[in-house]
C-alpha cells in the first residue's frame, strides 16, 4: 500500500485545525453557523475561480477575500435580532442558489480549465507539494490562534455577560471566531469537500463532550479524535478504494457512538 | 476607599421592544449593606440589573458609582460590580469545572499569572465552601453547589458592590440557608443588591427594599416599605397578611 508523505501532511493537519476549532463552536454554540459554512466556501470557490480567470490571481485567495464579508453577512443578521435559525435559513437560500449559478456558469464556460468535484467530494489524493504546503501553514495558523483564545472563547461561549464585565469585547470576538472558521472552512475545503466539512467541524467537540472532565480535556479529545479519524480513513481509503473525506467522517462518528457507549456503561 | 460608597441611577429610561421596562427612574444606595429589589417575576428585575451594569444601554439616564459615570459600559461597571447571574442563563452544559470557571475570569481581566490564579481561586473557593466539588464539571453539580461557584467568581473579582439575581430560585432549603448565611458575612463591608420575588427570606437582612415591577413603585427601609398598599403596587391583589405574616399568590 503506497502512502504519499503529501497525503499524510494534508489529513493531518486539516483534522487537527477542524477539531482544534470544533470546541469553540460547541462552547459559542456556533452549530448552526458551522452547519452552514460549506454553502458560503462552494460559492466562495466558484466566485474565487471566476475572479483568477478574469483578474487573474490565486483562486483561494480570492475564495477567502469574498468568504469573508459573506460570513459577516449572516452574523450581522443575527446580530440584528434575527433568529439563528431564520438567519440560518435565509443565509443558506442565498449562498445555494449563487452557488449554483456560480458553479453552472464556471462548468459551462470553462469546463476544461476547472475541476470543480475535489471541492465537492474532497480529495487529499490530489494534493501538490504546493496544496500541502498551503494546508499546512494555514493549519497551523488556525490552530496557534484558536490555542491563544481558547479559554476566552468558552468564557464568552458560556457566559457572555460575565466575559463583557471582565473586559473581553465580546462582539470583536463574535467576528474574530467567525473569520477563523471562514478560513478554514474555505482554505480546507478540497481536502475535505463541501458535503463532509461540517461534519469535521462538528463531531470532534460532540465526541469530546461525552467524557472529557473539563475544557482542556474536550479540546485534548477533540484534536486526538479527529486526528485519529483522519489518518485511519487516509489508510482506510486507500486500502478500499473510497473517497478519503467519506471514511474521515465515517469514523468520526463511529468513535462518536464508541464514546457514548462506553459513558453510558458507567 | 469605599467607606463613601454610592451607587446613583437617575432619570434612567429603557425599553425593549416597544415594552416600557424603566422610565425616568431615580435611586441613590449609600454604603455597605443588603438592599433588595423585590418584584414578582416578569417584573424586568434582570433588565433592571443589566442595565445598571451597562450590558443593556439606556434610552437615557445615567448611572453612577462614586460619583463616576459607568452608564451603558460594562468593563467599567465590571470595576466595581459583580454580578451573579440566574442560573437558567449561564450555559454549564459545555465541560468546564467551577475552578475553570472563576480562573477564567481573573485571567481574562488580567488580575493573576497562571500560578497565582490558582492559589486565589483556592481561596475564595474556601470563602464559600466550594473546594470538594470545585473540580467537578459544573453540569454535575445540584444548583445550590453551581450558586457557590458562581459567588465565589463574582467574589473574585473583588469589586465593592455585588448584583445577585433571584439567587434562591431553584435552590434548595438548606442552599437557601447557606446564601443568607454568606449574605450577613459578606454586606458588612459590601453592598448588595439582590433581587427576589419572595420579600420573606431577605426581609430581615435588608437595609432597604426597592420594590419593583416595570420600574421603582416604592423604596425604602422595610419597616416602611411591608404595607399592604405599597406591595399592591408590584404584586397587584395577590398580596394578602394573614396573621401577620405575608403570602403571596402565585
Amino acid at each position: 500500500m503506497y502512502l504519499d508523505l503529501n497525503w499524510v501532511i494534508v489529513i493531518m493537519s486539516t483534522s487537527l485545525a477542524f477539531s482544534a476549532l470544533s470546541p469553540i463552536i460547541s462552547a459559542r454554540r456556533l452549530n448552526f453557523f458551522a452547519s452552514s459554512l460549506p454553502h458560503a466556501a462552494l460559492l466562495s470557490i466558484a466566485l474565487g475561480y471566476m475572479m483568477s480567470i478574469f483578474l487573474a490571481g490565486d483562486p483561494t485567495l480570492w475564495a477567502v477575500i469574498v468568504s469573508i464579508p459573506l460570513s459577516y453577512l449572516q452574523m450581522y443578521l443575527v446580530h440584528r435580532g434575527v433568529d439563528e435559525n431564520t438567519a440560518t435559513s435565509v443565509f443558506v437560500a442565498f449562498t445555494t442558489s449563487a452557488s449554483v449559478a456560480a458553479l453552472y456558469y464556471i462548468l459551462t464556460m470553462f469546463p476544461a480549465k476547472v475541476s470543480l468535484w475535489s471541492y465537492i467530494l474532497g480529495d487529499p489524493l490530489l494534493a501538490s507539494w504546493e496544496d500541502t504546503v498551503n494546508a499546512a501553514v494555514t493549519s497551523i495558523a488556525l490552530i496557534l490562534l484558536t490555542l491563544a483564545f481558547y479559554e476566552k472563547e468558552v468564557l464568552i461561549g458560556v457566559d457572555r455577560d460575565y466575559a463583557i464585565l471582565n473586559g473581553i469585547n465580546a462582539k470583536l470576538h463574535d467576528y474574530f471566531v467567525i473569520t477563523l472558521l471562514t478560513v478554514a472552512s474555505v482554505g480546507l475545503l478540497r481536502v475535505v469537500g463541501f458535503v463532509i466539512e461540517h461534519v469535521v467541524m462538528l463531531l470532534p467537540a460532540a465526541i469530546a463532550a461525552t467524557s472529557a472532565r473539563n475544557s482542556r480535556e474536550v479540546l485534548l479529545i477533540s484534536m486526538l479524535s479527529s486526528a485519529f479519524s483522519g489518518f485511519m480513513g487516509l489508510l482506510l481509503a486507500i486500502y478500499l478504494n473510497i473517497a478519503p473525506s467519506a471514511a474521515f467522517g465515517l469514523i468520526l462518528f463511529t468513535l462518536y457512538l464508541i464514546f457514548l457507549v462506553i459513558k453510558g456503561e458507567k | 476607599m469605599h467607606e463613601t460608597l454610592s451607587l446613583e441611577i437617575r432619570d434612567l429610561t429603557f425599553s425593549y421592544n416597544s415594552e416600557q421596562i424603566l422610565e425616568n427612574e431615580n435611586i441613590r444606595l449609600e454604603g455597605f449593606g443588603l438592599f433588595t429589589v423585590l418584584g414578582p417575576n416578569g417584573a424586568g428585575k434582570t433588565t433592571f440589573f443589566k442595565v445598571i451594569l451597562g450590558l443593556l444601554k439606556p434610552l437615557s439616564g445615567r448611572v453612577l458609582v462614586n460619583g463616576e459615570e459607568i452608564t451603558g459600559n460594562p468593563s467599567k461597571a465590571g470595576r466595581y460590580m459583580a454580578y451573579v447571574p440566574q442560573l437558567s442563563n449561564i450555559d454549564y452544559n459545555y465541560p468546564m469545572t467551577g475552578r475553570e470557571f472563576i480562573e477564567a475570569g481573573l485571567r481574562a481581566r488580567g488580575t493573576c499569572k497562571k500560578r497565582d490564579c490558582k492559589m486565589i481561586v483556592d481561596d475564595y473557593l474556601a470563602l464559600v465552601g466550594a473546594q470538594e466539588f470545585a473540580d467537578k464539571r459544573m453540569s454535575s453539580l445540584s444548583g445550590g453547589q453551581v450558586q457557590r461557584i458562581l459567588v465565589a467568581r463574582a467574589l473574585s473579582m473583588e469589586t465593592p458592590i455585588l448584583l445577585l439575581d433571584e439567587p434562591f430560585s431553584g435552590i434548595d432549603p438548606r442552599g437557601k440557608d447557606d446564601i443568607l448565611s454568606f449574605i450577613r458575612k459578606v454586606k458588612q463591608n459590601k453592598m448588595i443588591l439582590l433581587t427576589t420575588h419572595d420579600p420573606v427570606l431577605t426581609v430581615n437582612l435588608s437595609e432597604k427594599i426597592i420594590v419593583f415591577n416595570r420600574g421603582v413603585k416604592a423604596a425604602g427601609p422595610p419597616a416602611e416599605i411591608f404595607r399592604l398598599d405599597l406591595l399592591r403596587k408590584a404584586y397587584g391583589e395577590n398580596v394578602l397578611f394573614i396573621e401577620k405574616c405575608l403570602h403571596i399568590i402565585h
